[in-house]
């Protein structure tokens, strides 16, 4: 195969799994902007929507691909299942875990844990985040068992060539479908009262509350937001690759970490760049390097991202420090 | 207080004690975790054993005979922590297991060490019995052997002159792919590229449509099923073309339900012993095993066989020296001798007609039936193809 | 609980951990009480970096396995006898907490986290890859097995036997108490919980933030190092996956569950935690289940864990009207 076709594959293959890799990656985004916690949870949520579709599946009986209405119709339900309880899952994660850790409003006295100033990270609320991570995983093994589970290909298996390079209808679903929902996103973000609010309690959370702004419910919605599109994100994957395991949750929500920091924290624009970059130099680094050391470079990328140029590609977005 | 009292009380709690006519047989191996499946496979081989020889009656002297299940989750610290236990216990005189290479190997010397038999079924690396120790024994054919009768196989039967590796990074499927390769050129033919991949690993497409580039005869995985279906489903998205053979890790029919039928049809696999479902000595076991536990394992029939060894061992050493065992009160044999006696048995063995054939062992321990298996998948099941021919 | 009273207890625990083999003759027995004695030791090298100096860190393995691997590549390759090579492990896993350090100090503590994750991945992954070096997913085999002289009656190896190794881990983990107990109460001690609770105070107050906080790194993975080069001793051969990212949150969790900066409680964790999946053998599935809930469980309930220091429970009932 000549470069040039295999570049064309190896990109769209990358451009994929990039935007899997975005729809997860909102979530820490924007999570991290309104509270600036780094939600370790988040990858089990993305994972249990993948499980929670597959449930679907299981109990309709579904197991080869279909077409036309049968698959748009299932689809749907799959989707409106596994956001269900991804965004139950998320709320309760919020509720549970993380709100009373949070100072509140109408009392003196910061809860136990909780920083001083409101922005510096929280050991408590870092230490909850990994507890609620290895709970859910175990959870989701103890139920589900612990080797790969198969999740049925629904959709058929067309294919087009284009410039070389093979393209399933499938990997054109998923960059669409990640396209559309980013563009989503962002328009509640900038363009309308919600999304204001948003904004301003990623800035500030004690000028929302004089502003009469309710900042509780503000991140419930910004977590229960990021665990819909994190429940998209798991269909995909599961479509995508036809197995899943109980275990993707961990090394995925790495990845898409990594990929909401390269785009720049806080940043939504910055989580769809950060995921297709992540994605496609991923995909470049395994053909053309050694898949065998994968997932180090995405370590490396990682950790070099944090330790020397955490602001990412497109500028973080979080509250200034003090 | 009544001198008699004591005594008539003492007599009491002595008689008390635990039930000393019980000798057991330590079995360890996987049995939560991902690979749960397959430690089960293999404790249900073994269980089966154990009750097939109390069935035959109570082993000479009234002992009976009971099998301690540990789980090493497969990790390597687990399984020293189990080896140590069972050689804690004085009524444990052989042990079956482990099941992965990486566990067997520290666990091994913690036996020799203690001087007490093991027999492990599946494990497959051959440095385990390149250690020296002469309490280790197996039933299974090493990798050495598995990878060289795979390139045979391709070379000679398939036809295949441009071959690529893949191999999971684990000490199994590293070693396989290592001696595959080694064979691959020594009989001429083109390695085009031998690379690893992590398990738990997804995506395998970037490295699938690089293989695709290179246009390969043949591709080969040395791993386990997860990870051998992904590669097999999607190498047909990445259009390679060519075979696709695997070692006994991708040997489970989970392996067909991932990659799907259709993507399987025509995967070759070697495994690390014939088809039992042929060896007509074997059909006793097979019926027994589907009508106790359901469909036989892979790895089940292997177990079957080292435990029902082990026992035959112990079966020897009592007859050999029935004092050995006596447990009257004027003294307890100490558990090292009684160990001893079961290895000095296993010293002499002449051979067993277990169930592949008449079973015996090298002065390394490794099992001299070196028969590798071929299976191919069709119409969605494994279907035996033949022994590997050395020719 | 009074000075007085507090000796007491430290003296009769003490003694118990010597006496127990005397006591408890069963060898399996002995193996799992050692192996709980080996993460308390990285219990409290953790337990500088988290609990005193209030930085999380989630690779806290890959130093476990730098020393492991550090010794076990001595004595392979150059016959360093165990006694010797305790120190090479000890340093090297010390330079290597340090060398991380210095470019992770700057980066505020969440990003930490995850900074220490990847390291501890990178790390893992490196060891199993790179097979001419570390063996690969083999690992390294054949580490001899430490052994002593004794005046009188010769050479005694320690083979893989429970006693010996316990009573080197019990020892090492009563020095490294010791040495944290007595860190703690110091200068360094004090500056560490300064960071700890306020750093934009802590470095008004004059106290050099970066140089502090890479010498927490650095002694915690000096005494990973040094439990490292135990345990592959004890084991005889090391692999990779014994080092994963589970036993970092493992360690973590015991560091919790006995009391942030607590060195009495790193321990009590760790002997918690270390027996129970043993006690618990039936339910071993349950193992990261529990983890997890410990964790959530006592952030929510009693932060500064069971045996929880008296500076931490006092600042975190903090009034936020002062922020």
């Amino acid at each position: 195969m000549s470069p040039w076709p295999l570049f064309c594959q190896q990109l769209v293959n990358g451009l994929t799994i990039g935007a899997i890799y975005a729809l997860i990656a909102v979530g820490y985004t924007m999570v991290y902007g309104v509270i600036q916690l780094i939600n370790f949870a988040h990858g089990e949520v993305f994972m249990v929507g993948a499980y929670l579709a597959l449930t679907v599946c299981l109990l309709v009986g579904a197991s080869h691909a279909l077409t036309g209405i049968a698959l748009v119709a299932l689809c749907l339900v799959m989707a409106v299942v596994a956001m269900a309880g991804c965004g139950l899952l998320g709320w309760g994660i919020e509720r549970v875990a993380y709100r009373p850790l949070r100072p509140r409003p109408d009392n003196c006295l910061t809860p136990v844990g909780a920083s001083r100033d409101g922005h510096t990270p929280r050991l408590t609320a870092l230490i909850t985040a990994i507890g609620v991570s290895f709970f859910l995983q175990n959870a989701v093994m103890l139920v589900y068992g612990a080797t790969d589970r198969r999740f049925p290909a629904l959709v058929p298996p067309l294919r087009w060539e284009v410039g070389g390079a093979t393209v399933t209808v499938l990997q054109v679903v998923i960059v669409a479908t990640g396209t559309v929902l980013m563009i989503a996103v962002q328009g509640l973000v900038m363009g309308t009262k919600l999304g204001t609010a948003m904004r301003a309690t990623a800035q500030d959370h004690k000028a929302c509350w004089l502003l009469g702004i309710p900042v509780d419910r503000i991140i419930v919605i910004t977590f229960i937001l990021g665990s819909v599109l994190a429940a998209i994100g798991g269909i995909l994957f599961g479509l995508y690759y036809n197995t899943i395991n109980f275990h993707d949750g961990y090394l995925t929500g790495l990845k898409a970490f990594t990929a909401a920091v390269l785009g720049g924290i806080g940043n939504i624009p910055g989580a769809m760049v950060g995921g297709v970059v992540l994605g496609v130099l991923e995909g470049l680094g395994a053909g053309y390097l050694s898949s065998q050391w994968k997932n180090v470079f995405a370590f490396v990328v990682l950790v070099g991202l944090l330790l020397f140029k955490p602001t990412g590609l497109l500028g973080e977005r979080v509250a200034e420090r003090a | 207080m009544s001198p008699w009292l004591l005594f008539a009380g003492a007599l009491v709690i002595a008689g008390c004690g635990r039930d000393d006519r019980v000798i057991k047989i330590g079995f360890v191996a996987p049995l939560t975790g991902d690979q749960a499946p397959h430690g089960e496979d293999m404790r249900n081989g073994a269980k089966l054993a154990v009750e097939h020889a109390n069935v035959q009656g109570e082993l000479l002297g009234g002992y009976r005979l009971a099998l301690v299940e540990l789980d090493d989750q497969r990790n390597p610290t687990q399984a020293v922590v189990a080896a140590k236990r069972l050689v804690a216990d004085r009524d444990v005189l052989a042990v079956v297991g482990h099941l992965n290479s990486s566990c067997t190997m520290p666990a091994s010397a913690i036996y020799h060490q203690a001087r007490l038999l093991q027999i492990s079924p599946v494990s497959s690396n051959p440095q385990i019995s390149r250690q020296g120790f002469d309490t280790f024994y197996r039933t299974c054919a090493t990798d050495d052997l598995q990878g060289p009768a795979a390139a045979l196989f391709a070379v000679r039967e398939l036809g295949a002159t441009r071959i690529f590796i893949i191999d999971d990074v684990t000490t199994y499927g590293r070693g396989l792919a290592n001696e595959l390769e080694k064979k691959l050129r020594e009989l001429g033919a083109e390695v085009l590229g031998h690379e690893g991949i992590t398990q738990g690993e997804k995506d395998f497409m970037p490295l699938l449509t690089k293989i695709k580039s290179l246009e390969p005869d043949l591709v080969y995985f040395a791993g386990m099923f997860p990870e051998g279906a992904l590669l097999i489903k999607q190498r047909l998205d990445a259009g390679v073309g060519g075979s696709f053979m695997g070692g006994d890790g991708l040997f489970d029919p989970v392996l067909i339900d991932l990659a799907t039928p259709e993507a399987a049809e025509g995967v070759i696999l070697t495994t690390i012993g014939s088809d039992i479902h042929q060896v007509p000595t074997a059909q006793a076991f097979v019926n027994a095993y589907e009508e106790r536990f359901g469909q036989v394992g892979a790895y089940s029939a292997y177990s079957y066989e080292a435990t029902t060894i082990a026992i035959w061992a112990i079966q020897q050493a009592l007859q050999n020296n029935r004092n050995l065992f006596s447990r009257t009160s004027g003294g307890v044999s100490p558990v090292t001798e009684r160990r001893q006696a079961v290895l000095d048995v296993m010293d002499e063995f002449a051979g067993h007609p277990g169930l592949f054939g008449v079973q015996r062992f090298d002065e390394k321990g490794d099992s001299l039936i070196r028969d590798i298996g071929l299976f191919t998948v069709q119409d969605g099941r494994f279907v035996f193809l033949k022994t590997a021919s050395w020719e | 609980m009074t000075t007085g009273r507090a000796r007491m207890l430290w003296l009769i625990a003490v003694l118990l951990s010597f006496l127990l083999p005397v006591i408890y003759r069963n060898p399996y027995h002995i193996e799992v009480v050692a192996s709980a004695g080996l993460y308390a030791i990285l219990a409290l090298g953790l337990n500088i970096v988290v609990g005193l100096t209030g930085l999380l860190h989630l690779g806290y393995a890959a130093f476990f396995a730098i020393g492991a691997y550090t010794y076990a590549l001595c004595n392979v390759h150059l016959g360093c006898p165990f006694w010797v090579g305790l120190l090479p492990a000890t340093v090297v896993g010390g330079l290597c907490g340090m060398v991380l350090g210095i470019p992770a100090i700057r980066v505020r503590g969440d990003y930490l986290a995850i900074v220490t994750l990847g390291f501890g991945e990178i790390v893992r992954i490196t060891f199993t890859n790179l097979e001419r070096f570390t063996g690969g997913p083999n690992g390294l085999l054949g580490i001899d097995h430490p052994t002593l002289w004794i005046p009188g009656r010769g050479i005694y190896d320690f083979g893989v036997r429970s006693v010996p190794y316990y009573y080197v881990i019990v020892v090492v983990m009563w020095l490294v108490a010791v040495g944290c107990l007595r860190l703690s109460g110091s200068r360094i001690g004090r500056a560490w919980a300064a960071i700890r609770e306020d750093e934009l105070a802590a470095s008004c107050s004059g106290i050099n933030i970066a140089r502090l906080k890479l010498v927490a790194l650095g002694v915690a993975a000096a005494i990973a190092g040094l439990g490292g080069a135990i345990f592959a001793a004890k084991q005889g051969t090391i692999t990779p996956d014994s080092f994963d990212f589970i036993l970092s949150v493992m360690i973590l969790a015991m560091v919790v569950l006995g009391g942030l900066g607590s060195v009495p409680g790193a321990m009590l964790g760790a002997l918690v935690l270390g027996t129970l999946p043993e006690l618990l053998r039936g339910f071993e599935q349950f193992r990261m289940l529990l983890f997890g809930l410990v964790m959530i469980i006592m952030m929510r309930a009693r932060p500064q864990g069971l045996l929880g220091n008296v500076q931490i429970r006092r600042e975190l009932l903090v009034r936020s009207d002062t922020a």
